[in-house]
């Protein structure tokens, strides 16, 4: 019988507790339910393409499958920055599983992303926390940080009125050692401490800034239609419960990693006082509408996230 | 054959123009970073551009620098058997693996421009908080692959005429040229 | 095809066309296309480009214009030159004097910078020069650049060790501590070298003459030349430790301090700045482009399945854990030769540590042996990314040959710090445990 081997992109670095516990599973499982009619051959993050070229690359059929953040997409995903996670939007990861999986968020990012050639299945919702080397216990506190950041948070808290700049993962540790920044955010608490991040920032700040599909599978439309019914089935199916597993055991990893932190590297854990989180969220949707700019989709995706949030009370 | 020096003339001269204008590139590089440094240590404010237009500006210099290199003949390789081969010999080899520099070249110039177009048609941005245009510096790669593939035809040209003692080039100014240049 | 017969092939045309005398640039990039093609496909070559393009957005990269921008200012202007004459008063009556001095400005800079481009290309303009033209071996003073100018990746601050922290799940903090002592050690072995060799062979680095050696107050004087690049490398490594400048931007500090040397000398200048302007392109420009092609290189050969490749020869290997890790060294050794250090740790590292860990060795411990070997990488022929650097800036006089052959020993004694770090594995552990 035919087999098929895939090439498989990863977003992560080997040592990420994601590379193994997201695209290992997922290698294992589709491998043992197709019988080894498919195989996964997985590279670490970098290997072939860059994470922002890894979209392009599976869009274009070059790569049968791929991993990435929703935000290397935005080129051909107007839905991504509200994929990437509005600030100060969900309170917990529940209410983001709930809007992506029953209120049909990710269908409408599938329905997106398949004018791009590209099956997109989210990996897990998850919280990004900061940490800072300095505690924020009033207004004040927080408008005195420098913070490493990226993307949209970066401009979530500029406008905030952090002093927010971007510095590449690569040289992220020296910066917060030598005091150039007061503080980053990298994933949560599993992201900061596989960066040694708590070696130099003490403080593991709370709310989240955003609780978003902030890891995202692809798989080229292209080589799904090369497989036989049966196997596309295999593929999907693993993929939507992959989205439940990884979830729930990501928030269960974080949790542990921020215990270990607090026990073995004095961590604190910092929550922000009420003022001043009542003032970032003012920002933070102050900034919301921007996104519904971006297309019909998006404005669509948006007043769909207000009227849940408006139903839990948030508004 | 005057025709063919007068391309081989031009092309020489335009990638030397293009490399000396890409070469200032390093001021502003050098003018952003140190206004980031001052911005965020003495005024507590970064800004969110200057970092990535440095970055921008550093990629763009870098590709761009391929067709100025070329014309100088300092892109590096290994003269261990080759500068033992006579003059003509070597035009010969250097006519050979020029295959493999027009196979390189190809694959760039066409799927460069496929890059650049696809980047231009959606006027890409880079998304991040400043959120520049980035397809300008995508188009950099094709016309810096572009202008490497004209010298490399020129390039051609010269080894043909050592190899076949053809008078449309005289390998003595590659001589002065390339001494001249010396880095 | 397998994958074994495929390296073969992958890397002999990389071999035959390099002896051919094609461009280096042009060599990888076009065995990549020619490979991609019938491994992968036409629509494959997207990713040469592609990763163009991401060499392109590496920030870290960005410090490679302006340290040799620096540079270039510094010997311009006439700052170098006097560097090099106040060394030579007052070392000149030693043997190899210039050359340890040298070593010396190499270990400081590698403590500004954390790739080996900027070194070699910057300490190859300045300080060949200055040796050559006082009867140094050829072969003493290109192997002296070649092997300082390494230093950066393995002083910290070091894109090696962030890659490996990355990739391993290491602390970086820990990686750049562990690194100093070995960085110190290969110093000191280094010197040692120069030192002995230079005693039995007085011809290869010659001291000066004892009429000729400067009387005291002539050495003071020259000394007032070390002020300026003082202040500059004070300013570089002051504003990345005081919390001032990241790594890359303290580059652009670099830029600050040579443009100051240049106005007190005088020659802050814009035929003078114009000039160091288009070398640095030229320089930098030749450096990038074997990177550009470099990556597409090494991301080919993993696709083609070079991990595959090491996991059957680890699995060949016979038990016994010291076996292992000399094995690991030897297969790191030869990848060194042909591949850049980046496609080198994504195709072996994670094979690797798996391994390491389970046997109860320290990563930290095997990342200082790993990056030493990758260290010696750099600059062990056909392909070595100092060894191009360095042919980029020399005059023509000097051949690759000589690059190459002015190696061997300086390999010799980095491989005798290796296998110190291997028998006393503390000269690497002390410093992080006493620090974390
Ligand atoms: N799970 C992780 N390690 N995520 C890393 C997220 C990195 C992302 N660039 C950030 O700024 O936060
Ligand atoms: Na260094
Ligand atoms: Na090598």
């Amino acid at each position: 019988e035919k087999t098929y081997t895939w090439k498989v992109q990863s977003h992560w670095p080997g040592s990420s507790s994601s590379y193994q516990d997201s695209l290992g599973r997922l290698k294992d499982v589709i491998e043992e339910r197709s019988e080894g009619r498919i195989k996964l051959q997985l590279f670490e993050a970098g290997a072939m393409f860059k994470a922002t070229e890894t979209f392009n690359a599976v869009s274009r059929g070059i790569l049968e499958m791929g991993t990435i953040s929703p935000g290397y997409a935005q080129d051909k995903m107007t839905l991504a920055g509200i994929a990437s996670g509005l600030p100060f939007a969900f309170r917990n990861v529940w209410e983001a599983a709930y809007f992506h999986q029953n209120m049909g968020f990710e269908q409408m990012l599938r329905d997106e992303a398949a004018k791009s050639g590209v099956y997109w299945a989210t990996d897990k919702v998850y919280p990004t926390e900061m940490v800072t080397s300095k505690p924020i216990n009033s207004w004040e506190d927080f408008t005195g940080l420098k913070i490493r950041s990226s993307g949209a948070l970066q401009k979530f808290l500029t406008e905030a009125g952090a002093s927010a700049s971007y510095i590449p993962g690569s040289e992220l540790y020296t910066a917060l050692d030598s005091g150039i920044v007061d503080g980053a955010h990298w994933g949560a608490a599993q992201g900061a401490a596989s960066m040694g991040l708590y070696d130099v920032a003490k403080y593991h700040v709370q709310p989240a800034l955003n609780i978003a599909g902030t890891d995202v599978i692809i798989v080229s439309q292209k080589a799904l239609d090369k497989l036989p019914e049966d196997l596309q089935q295999v593929v999907k199916q693993a993929l939507d419960e992959q989205f439940w597993i990884r979830t729930n055991q990501y928030l269960y990893k974080e949790r542990i990693a921020l215990a270990k932190a607090v026990a073995d590297q004095g961590v604190e854990v910092n929550v922000m006082p009420d003022d001043v989180q009542q003032k970032l969220a003012q920002t933070a949707q102050g900034m919301w509408d921007e996104e519904a700019k971006r297309s019909d989709e998006a404005k669509k995706a948006l007043s769909l996230l207000k009227q849940f949030l408006g139903e839990l009370g948030y508004l | 054959m005057s025709v063919v020096s007068a391309f081989m003339k031009g092309v020489t001269r335009l990638n030397e123009y293009v490399g000396r204008c890409i070469a200032l590139i390093v001021f502003p590089m050098f003018v952003f970073l140190i206004l980031e440094v001052a911005l965020r240590y003495f005024f507590n404010s970064p800004s969110v551009w200057t970092n990535e237009l440095t970055q921008l500006l550093f990629g763009v210099y870098a590709v761009m620098s391929g067709g100025y290199i070329m014309a100088h003949r300092g892109h590096v390789n290994v003269d261990l058997l080759h500068s033992t081969l006579k003059l003509r010999a070597q035009g010969f080899v250097d006519i050979f693996t020029s295959i493999l520099f027009f196979i390189f070249m190809l694959a760039l110039v066409w799927f460069s421009f496929d890059m650049a177009s696809e980047s231009f048609e959606s006027r890409e941005t880079s998304f991040s908080a400043w959120n520049p245009p980035i397809w300008p510096a995508k188009g950099a790669i094709f016309v810096a692959s572009v202008l490497m593939l004209l010298q490399g035809i020129v390039r051609l040209l010269e080894d043909i005429a050592i190899a076949f003692n053809l008078s449309y080039y005289d390998p003595t100014e590659r001589k002065s040229h390339s001494e001249e240049g010396e880095a | 095809m397998s994958i074994e017969v495929m390296t073969l092939l992958f890397f002999g045309s990389l071999l035959f066309f390099l002896l051919l005398g094609l461009p280096l640039a042009f060599v990888l990039g076009g065995v990549s296309v020619v490979f991609l093609y019938f491994t992968w496909g036409f629509d494959s070559f997207y990713m040469v480009v592609s990763q163009i393009w991401g060499t392109m957005e590496s920030f870290t990269l960005v410090a490679i214009p302006l340290f040799v921008f620096m540079a270039m200012i510094l010997e311009r202007t006439g700052v170098a030159r006097d560097l090099y004459r106040m060394m030579y008063l007052w070392f000149g009556g030693l043997r190899g004097g210039l050359a340890i001095g040298t070593l010396g400005i190499c270990a400081v800079f590698a403590a500004m910078v954390g790739i080996s481009g900027a070194a070699v290309v910057a300490m190859g303009a300045i300080a060949l020069p200055s040796m050559l033209s006082r009867g140094y071996d050829k072969q003493m003073a290109l192997g002296v650049i070649n092997t300082g100018g390494g230093w950066g990746v393995l002083i910290p601050p070091s894109i090696l060790m962030i890659l490996y922290a990355l990739i391993t799940g290491v602390s970086v903090g820990k990686m750049f501590a562990a690194g100093v002592m070995p960085g110190i050690m290969l110093m000191v072995l280094t010197t040692l070298y120069i030192v002995v060799r230079c005693a039995l062979q007085p011809d290869l680095a010659p001291a000066l003459p004892k009429e000729d050696r400067a009387s005291w107050p002539e050495k003071f004087r020259a000394l007032r030349s070390v002020l300026l690049p003082i202040s500059v490398v004070g300013m570089v490594l002051g504003s990345i430790m005081g919390g001032l400048t990241t790594p890359t931007e303290a580059a652009a500090m670099g830029v600050l301090g040579a443009l100051i040397s240049a106005a007190v000398y005088g020659e802050f200048k814009w035929s003078v700045l114009n000039e160091a302007a288009i070398r640095t392109l030229k320089l930098t420009g030749l450096t990038m482009w074997i990177l550009f092609s470099a990556h597409a290189f090494s991301s080919a050969y993993q696709s083609m399945g070079a991990q595959a490749l090491i996991e059957s020869i680890m699995a060949m290997i016979p038990g016994g854990a010291w076996g292992t890790i000399i094995a690991m060294m030897v297969i790191i050794f030869f990848l060194g030769m042909v591949l850049d250090p980046v496609g080198i740790m994504m195709i072996t590292l994670p094979v690797f540590i798996p391994i390491i860990t389970a046997l109860g060795f320290d990563p930290i411990w095997f990342g200082i042996l790993f990056v030493i070997n990758m260290e010696i990488g750099y600059k062990t022929p056909p392909f070595g990314f100092n060894l191009f650097y360095l042919k980029g800036v020399v005059p023509p006089s000097v051949t690759m040959n000589d690059i190459y052959k002015s190696i061997i020993p300086f390999v010799l004694v980095e491989i005798v710090g290796i296998i110190l770090i291997m028998i006393f594995p503390e000269i690497a552990t002390w410093l992080p445990e006493l620090l974390f």
